[in-house]
């Protein structure tokens, strides 16, 4: 496979995964999604969305296929590269998984500590961070004292912080009212307008209609290219 | 395809790399030591910060501490012990003495005969011959048991030949020459009055070996105690872990603070333990400087030496790594985003 290639970000091959015990969760999922790409992953609650970007993280194994990330076989990957890969992928979930015992500055430096920035180079790169979602002024507050909304937004800074060339996010607008969702999705979209990949998990079908970006459709873990069905009949 | 795509772009890249060699060569070095220096900061970071969080709230680890330090303290005291025995025992075996006790019936030409021969063999520094008659003599001017001994038919007294070894003679030596003297036919018992000395030194090994098992078994102590608290710690902060490994930390980076704990850990124990052993020291040196003098000794108790004060703080710092590696190994596996 041409896997090699530089302008596939993501490639899933024929991807199966069955939980132990339970029922395939994914069977046969095949797509690429392109550098600076930006699409939508819709399905009903239990299609497998989770279970698709967990993949690309590792946090799960396929069963059968092979996925690739930033030309990685993840199927190659040994335990210690984990971490690596991990690096170059932003996550967003509906859970922040926000830390409350630290300030929402070093909540957003984690992931430079971790890469080895210099304080200052980190100070830098956080507070742009937080200044693309809009949070400048809240570096030193909890992020326990923020609203939902707000809360989100620092777990979106933490993602891109380390300026990943993929970012990925599931439901995170799962718990905001339309008017925040769209602010979210608003930002979620500027981020690809600098070339990084995303790719947004949401059964939010109304907000995915009215922005028409291209769309990956799961049902009972098979994957359909929104724009083969019409009228979105696997909605 | 790829592959054909590739190889202009390196050749590309060798032609600049040749151009601006020493730049890129510098620029490298530059990067590396800069990651080096971070990864450096880090563990100075990690270490201050988990010290501090201990000392923060030193109730939550006081319990830990306080038995590090007495199963450290066990060991430590018994090692004082022996250490003061040791210089005991070694200033006692400059006196030892055999004593060779004739046949009754020797008379003093053989048996000044056989001094001049025991004189002669290796291993003796000095000899000296005391007939029956003036051994009685000696006796009846020392005991004062005069007039009782004139009731006696006969001497009732062997000769002697006292035989001094040369200092410092080693135990086995010393065993041979004792052989050597109980083959003489004239010879009817050598006594050695080091005999108890011996005895002190089969109880001087014998406590050195039991320092040995007490010390393991606190050892595998130490090990456990620490190894459930760090345990605690860890389900303290799954949360933290969780997102630490999502967002690409690596095993090492997670296991940092867990280990430097273990560490502090095994220390402050250490350095309670030299407190133990100090106060142990203090409060029995007068009573035992008490007791020598009453046996007429000069003797005084030493504090744990300062090298074997250090081997113990070590080995207490070393024991609280190792304590949190097993518990961190164990248990940081179970922890996945
Ligand atoms: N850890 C797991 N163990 C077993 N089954 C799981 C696990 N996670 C998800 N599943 C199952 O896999 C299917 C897909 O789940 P998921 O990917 O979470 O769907 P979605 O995110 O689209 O709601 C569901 O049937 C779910 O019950
Ligand atoms: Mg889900």
């Amino acid at each position: 496979m041409t896997q090699g290639n530089s302008n596939v970000m993501v490639r899933f091959d024929r991807v199966s995964k069955r939980y132990p015990g339970g029922k395939e969760a994914l069977s046969g999922v095949s797509f690429d999604l392109h550098r600076g790409e930006f699409a939508f992953l819709t399905g009903h609650s239990g299609a497998g969305k989770s279970t698709l970007l967990k993949l690309m993280m590792l946090m799960e194994r396929a069963s059968r296929g092979q996925v690739f990330v930033d030309g990685l076989n993840l199927n190659r990957l040994r335990p210690s590269q984990v971490p690596y890969l991990r690096r170059k992928v932003g996550v967003v979930f509906q859970n922040h998984q926000l830390l409350f015992d630290r300030s929402v500055y070093d909540n957003v430096a984690l992931p430079l500590q971790i890469a080895g920035y210099s304080p200052a180079d980190a100070g830098r790169r956080v507070r742009a961070a937080l200044d693309s979602v809009g949070l400048l002024g809240m570096e030193k507050r909890n992020p326990i004292e923020l609203s939902g909304g707000e809360q989100q937004r620092v777990g979106i800074a933490r993602a891109v912080v380390n300026k990943p060339p993929l970012l990925l996010a599931d439901e995170p607008t799962g718990n905001l009212d339309p008017e925040l969702s769209a602010e979210i999705m608003n930002l979620f979209m500027r981020f690809q307008q600098v070339g990084v990949s995303v790719l947004i998990a949401t059964h939010d079908i109304a907000l995915v209609e009215r922005l028409g970006h291209r769309r990956l459709i799961l049902d009972h873990g098979q994957l359909h290219e929104g724009d083969v069905i019409a009228g979105g009949q696997y909605v | 395809m790829s592959e054909v795509r590739r190889k202009p772009v390196a050749k590309n890249a060798d032609k600049k790399a040749q151009e601006k060699q020493s730049t890129g060569a510098s620029l490298q070095k530059i990067g590396s030591r800069k990651r080096l220096s971070a990864w450096g900061a880090h563990h100075q970071l990690v270490a201050a910060e988990t010290l501090l969080r201990l000392l923060k709230n030193p109730l939550a680890s006081l319990l830990t501490w306080m038995v590090v330090a007495i199963a450290l303290t066990l060991p430590g005291a018994l090692w004082m012990a022996l250490d003061n025995m040791q210089q005991f025992s070694g200033r006692f075996q400059e006196s030892g003495r055999i004593s060779v006790y004739l046949q009754p019936g020797t008379d003093v030409v053989q048996g000044r005969e056989l001094a001049q021969r025991i004189d002669r063999l290796p291993g003796v520094a000095e000899t000296e011959f005391i007939d029956a008659d003036s051994a009685l003599d000696d006796f009846r001017a020392n005991s004062g048991l005069e007039a009782a001994l004139d009731f006696l038919p006969e001497n009732p007294l062997p000769s002697v030949i006292l035989v001094e070894p040369p200092l410092q003679l080693p135990h086995a030596e010393l065993m041979k020459l004792v052989g050597q003297l109980n083959n003489y036919q004239l010879v009817d018992t050598v006594q050695m009055d080091m005999a108890w000395l011996e005895r002190l030194q089969a109880i001087l090994d014998l406590s050195e070996r039991l320092i040995w098992v007490l010390g393991i078994l606190l050892a595998l102590a130490i090990l456990l105690v620490v190894g459930n608290t760090i345990r605690l710690a860890i389900a303290a902060r799954v949360d933290e872990i969780r997102v630490v490994k999502l967002v690409g930390g690596t095993d090492a980076w997670v296991r940092r603070p867990f280990l430097y704990t273990g560490l502090w850990y095994g220390m402050v124990g250490g350095l309670l333990a030299w407190l133990l052993l100090i106060i142990c020291w203090a409060l029995l040196q007068g009573p035992v400087a008490q007791l020598a003098e009453l046996y007429g000794s000069g003797f005084t108790l030493k504090p744990l030496s300062a090298g074997a004060a250090m081997i113990l703080l070590l080995a207490a710092m070393i024991l609280g790594w190792l304590g949190a590696w097993w518990s961190v190994s164990r248990h940081l596996g179970e922890i996945e985003p």
